[in-house]
This record gives structure tokens, sequence and C-alpha cells, in this order.
């Protein structure tokens, strides 16, 4: 069994090495945390998505750029890369798959595949389709999947107007599909207008809605826990 | 920390190390890392060329952080991790810009970094820093003047003979769609796109004495 001792070092390394955007300290963090048989799941939001929080205060605060964040997510995706085959499925209740992608004319996609990474770290079944996502293929694909989740994402006004779209046809095939929208040009109004579920400003704000909504889930897997020790 | 710096790299396998200072030259996210680190490698055909310049950025990146400054490593051209987030922002920089900048050489007719003592056999890497580094005089005009080996030998006539200057950006030096053509029809051959004549036939730099001026 592991030293508490142990364990904090290693949940420390693993989020010094996201915040530090380190990708050999993360992957090596990450094959300890393995070796020495730690639970996956608490290095991942212990470790990992702890080192992206401060990483997300950071770049509020203007101490961290776009170079930063992104190089920071990638060291995150090197340690989840290892630990991810060893996380066991978590209970929340939900079922969590999702569809994502941007936008037909739309080549933007590094707010997309942040909002990603944080579906990836929470544990659900994700479907990317990309960039310049042809509208019909997000429907088809949520039907394919039945997933509960679609989102889109555009960078330019012009793609934008085909989330409309892209929204009419989901409803009218599957009236309880939840639709997020994200990307430069989108607000709350848009969102509103457009019959979207969620929204998210930008990359900086989906970094930090997605945050928020792993930790969430990481207090709803607090509780589930507490009451299975009960 | 310039000395330093270079001493470092110097001593673990760069042939050259220049420092560009780009202010105001940088737009976007990366605004803020006004000064490169231009590292070259001289290539001699060594299958380790690419690991020196990885170790060698690496270690760019590192003395910086540890000295409390932002870096951004630009990776060599020929390993580029495809589907990494920062591989994003790796076309916003260019490495023969950087190292032009840095006065390591200029641009010669083929289109390549040519080093005076090197010619066109260095392999580049850049790193971008807000360090405080100083930095070196920039290379303003191409040396290539008469000598139009390059343009001779080429065997897809790609090379338009035109010189590179600091002063007019944008000229077309190569014909890349006909560099590129003739590059894949040695794919049967050797496996992957492949030529280098001009290359091989730059005087500067060359180490027999064939053709050199």
């Amino acid at each position: 069994m592991v030293t508490e001792e142990k364990k904090k070092e290693l949940l420390a390394k693993l989020r010094n090495a996201v915040i530090q955007y380190d990708e050999d300290s993360s992957k090596e963090a990450a094959n300890d945390v393995l070796a020495v048989g730690m639970d996956a799941n608490d290095a991942i939001f212990n470790g990992l998505v702890s080192g992206m929080e401060e990483v997300g205060r950071m770049f509020e605060a203007q101490e961290y750029f776009v170079p930063e964040l992104l190089m920071c997510a990638d060291a995150l995706y090197a340690g989840l890369d290892i630990l991810k085959p060893h996380v066991k499925q978590l209970d929340l209740g939900v079922r969590g798959s999702v569809v994502i992608g941007t936008v037909e004319g739309d080549v933007h996609d590094i707010g997309k595949n942040i909002v990603k990474m944080m579906f990836d770290v929470a544990g659900f079944t994700v479907y990317d389709l990309g960039r310049d996502v042809p509208l019909d293929k997000f429907v088809q694909e949520q039907m394919k999947t039945d997933s509960d989740l679609v989102c889109l994402s555009a960078m330019m006004t012009t793609t934008m107007t085909g989330m409309k779209k892209v929204i009419d046809d989901l409803r009218a095939k599957n009236p309880n599909v939840k639709i997020m929208i994200g990307g430069a040009p989108v607000s709350q109004d848009v969102a509103s207008k457009y019959g979207a579920d969620g929204y998210a400003k930008d990359a900086t704000n989906a970094l930090k809605d997605a945050i928020n909504m792993i930790t969430a889930l990481k207090k709803m897997k607090d509780e589930v826990e507490a009451k299975k020790s009960k | 920390m310039n000395t330093e710096l270079r001493t470092e790299l110097l001593s673990h396998g760069a042939t050259v190390v220049g420092i560009a200072g780009l202010h105001g030259y940088i737009s976007g996210d990366i605004a803020h890392l006004e000064t490169a680190v231009s590292i070259g490698v001289d290539r001699r055909l060594n299958e380790d060329t690419l690991s020196i310049l990885m170790r060698l950025q690496k270690r760019t990146v590192r003395f910086l952080k540890s000295r409390g400054y932002r870096t951004l490593a630009i990776p060599p051209d020929s390993d580029r991790k495809k589907g990494t987030f920062v591989s994003k922002l790796y076309s916003l920089f260019n490495h023969k810009m950087a190292a032009t900048s840095a006065g390591l050489g200029w641009i010669g007719k083929n289109g390549l970094l040519i080093s005076p003592k090197y010619g066109p056999r260095l392999s580049l890497a850049t790193v971008l820093t807000d360090a405080p580094l100083v930095s070196d005089t920039p290379t303003e005009n191409s040396q290539c003047h008469d000598c139009n080996l390059c343009m001779t030998y080429c065997p897809s006539q790609a090379i338009t003979g035109r010189e590179w200057s600091r002063s007019i950006p944008f000229v077309e030096l190569v014909r890349l769609t006909a560099c590129r053509t003739h590059k894949e029809t040695k794919r049967s051959t050797v496996g992957k796109p492949n030529c280098g004549l001009c290359i091989n036939i730059c005087p500067y730099g060359r180490r027999d004495d064939i053709g050199s001026r």
C-alpha cells in the first residue's frame, strides 16, 4: 500500500508538471503512480486537474498566455494518456458521451480542443468530429452514437450562423439532446436566440466553465464515495 | 547571461547560436516573447542531428525557465509533433527568420539559410523567450551575388535566381511546386521525398574545394 507521504509527493509532482508544462515529468509521475499502485482517478483529479485549475487562475491573472496554456494542456494529456486506461468508471448517475466539433467553414479549433480535453479528463466518451465539419454530420453522429450532449464551436460570425441550422435539425430529430455552443462571436444572446442549452464565450471561459464542471463532478464523486463508505 | 547561454549550448553540440531581437515583429498570442534564440547544428548528413537539436532546445528552455523567464520552443521543422495543442502555434514563427535576424546568415537563392562558414548545411531550432538577452546584428542582404550554382544544378529548375534582402520580403526565390514535385519522384527509391542538390553544390561551407569561389 502507498504511504500518504508518497501519495502527496506524486500528486504534487503531477500538479507541478502541468503548471510548469513539463511533459517529461508528467509522464514520469504518471508512470510512478501506476508503479506504486495509486488510484488513477485520484491522480487525475487531485494531480493533473488541480494543476490545470491553477493554470486557469494564472491565465486569468495574465501570468500565463495562450502558448503556456497550450503547453500545459499538452503536459496534462501526456500524463492522462498513461493514466486513462487504468481509470475505474465512475458511477455519477450521468452517462457522459458528447459529440464535439467546429462547424463547417471554420478551421479554428484550439478552443474546441481545450473543451474536449476537459471532457476527456472528466471521463466522458468524446466523439470529436474535428474542424470544418459539415452541418449534417453533427446530427448524423448524434443519432449514431446516441450522445446526450452536442458541443458546437465557431470562431467567425460567418460560420456561426451554421450553428442555428444544426440546433434546429437536432431539436427536430431529438428534442432531449443538450446543446452547448461556444467561440469568439457567440454571446449569451446568440445562445438563447439559437436555442442552445449552454454557452461558453471563448477558450478562456470554456476552460473556466469546464473546470467548474469538473469541480462539480469531483464533488459528486466525493459524495458518491462518502455514501459508499457509510 | 548571453555568454553563459551561448557557452552552454556550444559546449553541448550546437554549431552556431544567435540571439534575435524581434521587438514589434511578433504578433498575437506570442507578442510578449520578443527575443529568439536561434540554434544551428551542422548536419553533415548525420542522423542524430534532430535529437541533438531537440536536446539543445530543452537545455535552452531549462536554462531560461530556471531563471524565471517564459519560453516557447519551436521544434525543428522535421519533428513537429502533430496533434498537440501547441503545434497550432508552431507556424507563427519561422526558423529562418529567427536565424537571419540573429545574424547567423542570409537566405540564399536556394531559399535556405546560408551561413558564411557552414553554408546551407545547418539544421535549425528556435526558442522564443521574454528574457532580456542582448541581440546580435541582423543580416540585411544576401551574399550570393553572381553565384548561380544552385540554380544551374537544380534538376527541376525551381530556383528563380532572385536575391533575398530583408528590405524586400515576399520575393519568390524557389518555385515550391516544382521543387516538391521533383522531390516526390524520389519517393519510390528512398521512401520519402528527397533531393538536396542545392545544398550539396553551395560553395559556402563546402569541405572539398570543388566549385568553391
